[in-house]
């Protein structure tokens, strides 16, 4: 339904994406006969059966840029330049903080594939009031601006939340708030189904962000394409500029989702924040930072393939003594790319390539916002770094998409609890259900680590990390091991296949290996199975 | 449009004497003249009109060091790696760090000054020279630590040679304004290799061999300029020719006191659009200092952790375009193999054009 920079998705088939699930053209029961001009709809998917005019005391509620400074004053902007317009003439000044540009397949040469569709998106990022981000567009680049899609994220500093919005016709749409991506009746619904945790997404957060116009890569035009001559497109700036605006943003909704749901003696829902530490509720997309076309010498793969690098070493800064991060030959990739059969295809249009992606060996890491309540919850007090290591440390070798660490959420209360002794009632659920378990359950594993003593933990823990990034090191030299990581890679993009969040036909590369293959696990020891 | 008169100092500096200001033109139209060779598209604004349709690309990237960033295996690492010598410090932009009795950063100071401009500098008002010294480094800085003996000045003094002493402008053998001109003047060349024009920034530079791959800046540079040459442009570098400071970024970034993170980053040489030098220091009646700040919940221990949110940028002019009938090159010059995202595979030589060892003046 989304689109991976902002926000949720397009309502119009115009721009959708060549193979994003099925989406009807309007919400359902909003035919544009009915629309009512100048009013603000609002349809939170679970709750809202039927789009509906919001209430005058609705509208009163929002407390962002876009409904008070544009909605409520009955300023309904139906393209991007009228929205940025409107936005100007209320801030008195330009408000535009960066453009940035996206397109899944940006690398691939326009004289070469003509019947591709680009499905090119800006991401447009304004401070209309204050000195902080506080507004977020995401719309079609390539398009006619009046057909395109068009989609607000809108922070509001009194609800510490972004309302999510969408232009309909004539009309915008409120689709709910971040808040509403935390209740079960509207978990994974509508917009949330991509703003999992309701922050704002950047899915390739990281250098090279791939499929972003960036200082490693630039999007790929035609020398005749329109686009060239749109004002917004000479403003475009590169990704790593967004990267850093968007690991704020995660930062401020978090922080502020802990001040209301833990800023006292309480925790409301503690099993909303602690999946955030014991599932994936949601990835980044990293990749190399090697085009996979010129990958001549030794290829080191992305580190969030190996380990959740971010909290356990960069956070929480468990010592691994490695010298540098596991490299495959070149010769071993190459051949990979044939064995494996890897090519990129877009059904709609017929295209296809053979190969890998345009950086080589993408794969789904731990999401920046799941790593961010944790980084949070523990400067806070609600968890002790050790908490969160030894829950970690469960099946470490494989940071996403893990049965074993999830199994352990059935000890997390649901209910209102103490926030001072969170994790360790936690702990002790976990390690006296441990005595019933079998030795290497995940409650087994989790109880050995948190009998490690204060000043042990870390250094065995770190020892670990060293032993197995070790092992994996020398596996991803020999041809069978590395055989292995790509099974196991593309086991892991199957996962993410699975969800909503992919949405583009070329994000991922394709191979011969079903889709309904069994699920691969990484084992401590650097060598790959069937997941338990 | 007519010819350019003269290159102007870089950042509108107002250092030089009128000789200065002559020779620093000279110098940097020596070094265009000198590109200019075998690089049709790229031309001298001394020599060559720029037509009316000149259009500016700026061009910019991260000033922390990619290659550090490959190579380290944690932010704390990197950070450490980069803070422990102005060598490493390859983005052109190098920092030195100020601490306090009990090691808390108090002040880092960033400069993208090539050294060329000192060199002239210092060779035409070596007062000057000595004067900046001692307000940007310390007022203790005396004449013979800048110049030697035979009175030549010395890029590496004792005051410019470290990440704690002073960084008055780059000292890394790659961090030249002679290898920025370089590096654009190679990129300028179209290259189709097989049938197929290479465009991308890996390919490009491993196909041409200017600069090195594993640097934000060279590739992205090379592939910019490059992208105007395709438009059949000519394209050089815009007076004033340097590096500069584009911006500091401090999103997720906090002060104690609620205070804009921002407004502690002063640029302190160059003028508004050409910023060369900057500052990054709470006055002291705050009652914090930079280690009491945070960037994304974890305090500021190293310069570097700065240099993550800053970008250095240059500018390129281009006009004619689709005026151009220079050839593009149909073989490769760099040093390593060359493939594209489609089929093809072009050929490969040897040349480098990054320096590491600049012409001085």
């Amino acid at each position: 339904m989304s689109n991976p920079p902002v926000i949720a998705p397009p309502l119009d088939t115009e721009s959708r994406p060549a193979t994003a699930r099925p989406q009807p053209p309007e919400p359902r029961g909003f035919a544009a006969a009915a629309r009512a001009a100048n009013t603000v709809y609002r349809q939170v998917d679970g709750v809202d059966e039927l789009p509906r005019p919001m209430t005058e005391a609705e509208l009163a509620t929002l407390g962002d840029p876009m409904a008070e400074l544009l909605l409520r004053r009955g300023t309904f902007p139906t393209t991007l330049p009228a929205l940025l317009e409107g936005l100007a003439e209320v801030a008195g000044r330009d408000v535009v903080d960066g453009v940035f540009l996206i397109s899944e397949s940006g690398q691939i040469p326009p004289e070469v594939a003509p019947g591709l569709r680009r499905d090119i998106r800006f991401a447009i990022v304004c401070t209309v009031r204050g000195r902080e981000t506080d507004l977020l567009i995401s719309a079609g680049a390539n398009v006619d601006p009046a057909r395109t899609f068009l989609q607000v994220a809108a922070w509001d500093e009194r609800a510490g939340a972004f309302n999510f919005y969408m232009r309909s016709g004539t009309t915008w749409i409120w689709a709910g708030d971040s808040w509403a991506a935390l209740e079960p009746e509207t978990r994974g619904r509508g917009c949330f189904d991509s703003h999992v945790n309701g922050g704002v997404v950047m899915k390739e957060l990281k250098q090279p962000w791939i499929n972003w116009q960036s200082m490693s890569a630039s999007i790929r035009l035609a020398a005749d394409a329109p686009l060239r001559t749109d004002p917004l497109y000479q403003r475009v700036e590169g990704a790593e500029e967004l990267e850093i605006k968007m690991r704020g943003l995660v930062g401020r909704w978090t922080a502020a989702r802990l001040s209301r749901v833990a800023g006292g003696e309480a925790v409301e829902h503690p099993d909303r924040l602690l999946r955030q530490l014991l599932t994936t509720t949601t990835v980044n997309l990293t990749s190399t930072e090697t085009a996979s076309a010129a990958v001549t010498r030794d290829l080191v793969l992305p580190s969030g393939f190996w380990l959740n690098t971010d909290l356990l070493i960069n956070s929480l800064h468990l010592p691994a003594a490695h010298r540098a991060w596991p490299a495959v030959p070149a010769a071993h990739y190459l051949r990979s790319l044939t064995n494996f059969g890897f090519r990129l295809e877009d059904p709609e249009s017929g295209f296809f390539k053979s190969g890998d992606t345009f950086f080589a060996f993408l794969v789904p890491e731990v999401a920046d916002e799941d790593n961010e309540v944790v980084r949070q919850m523990v400067r806070r007090g609600l968890i002790t770094a050790r908490f969160a290591a030894c829950a970690l440390m469960v099946d470490f070798a494989n940071p996403v998409f893990s049965p074993a660490r999830a199994a352990l959420m059935r000890y997390v209360p649901t209910g209102t609890s103490p926030a001072a002794t969170l994790g360790e009632s936690i702990a002790t659920a976990i390690v006296t259900a441990a005595a019933a378990r079998p030795a290497g359950s995940p409650e087994a594993q989790f109880a050995a680590n948190w009998a490690l003593a204060e000043d042990e933990w870390k250094p065995e823990f770190g020892r670990r990390l060293t032993t197995y990034l070790d092992a994996v090191a020398d596996r991803a030299r020999t041809e069978a091991g590395f055989d292995d990581y790509v099974r196991l890679a593309e086991s892991r993009r199957l996962d993410f296949r699975d969800t909503r969040l992919h949405e583009f036909a070329l994000t991922l590369p394709v191979t011969e290996i079903a889709r309904d293959a069994a699920r691969l696990q990484m084992n401590a020891d650097g060598t790959v199975s069937t997941r338990v | 449009m007519t010819n350019l008169d003269a290159y102007a100092p870089p950042g509108g500096l107002t250092d030089l004497s009128p000789e200065g200001r002559r020779l620093w033109s000279d110098y940097i139209a020596a070094r265009v003249d000198d590109a200019t060779s075998g690089r049709p598209q790229f031309y001298n604004l001394l020599r060559t009109e720029t037509a009316a349709d000149a259009t500016e690309a700026p061009v910019s990237w991260t000033a922390f060091p990619r290659k550090i960033k490959l190579n380290s295996i944690s932010d704390v690492q990197r950070w450490d790696r980069a803070d422990a010598g102005r060598d490493v410090q390859d983005e052109y932009c190098e920092w030195s760090i100020t601490r306090d009795e009990s090691g808390k950063i108090t002040r880092v100071t960033f400069t993208c000054e090539g050294p060329e401009y000192w060199d002239v500098l210092a060779k035409t008002s070596p007062d000057t020279a000595l004067r900046l010294y001692q307000e940007h480094i310390s007022p203790e800085v005396r004449r013979s630590d800048l110049f030697d003996p035979a009175g030549e000045y010395v890029r590496e003094n004792r005051w410019n040679n470290s990440t704690t002493h002073g960084a008055m402008h780059l000292i890394q053998a790659a961090n030249t304004l002679g290898a920025e001109i370089e590096l654009a003047a190679a990129a300028s060349n179209r290259r189709v290799i097989g049938g197929v024009e290479l465009t991308g920034e890996q390919e490009l530079i491993n196909c041409a061999g200017y600069g090195d791959p594993e640097r934000n800046s060279d590739p992205h540079i090379g592939a910019v300029v490059n992208s105007v040459a395709r438009s059949r442009a000519d394209v050089t570098l815009a007076d004033p020719v340097g590096l500069y400071f584009d911006d500091l970024a401090t999103d997720g970034w906090a002060a104690p006191d609620g205070s804009d993170p921002k407004s502690y980053w002063t640029y302190v040489r160059g003028d508004a659009n050409h910023p060369v030098r900057a500052v990054y220091e709470v006055p002291a009646d705050r009652g914090f200092a930079v280690g009491d700040l945070t960037i994304g919940g974890e305090p500021i221990e190293f310069g570097a952790q700065i240099a993550d949110f800053i970008t250095i940028k240059l500018v390129a002019v281009a006009c004619r375009f689709g005026q151009s009938t220079a050839e593009p090159e149909t073989s490769c010059i760099g040093s390593g193999p060359v493939h594209t995202f489609l089929p093809g595979r072009p050929s490969r030589a040897t040349r480098s054009t990054r320096t590491t060892a600049a012409a001085t003046v």
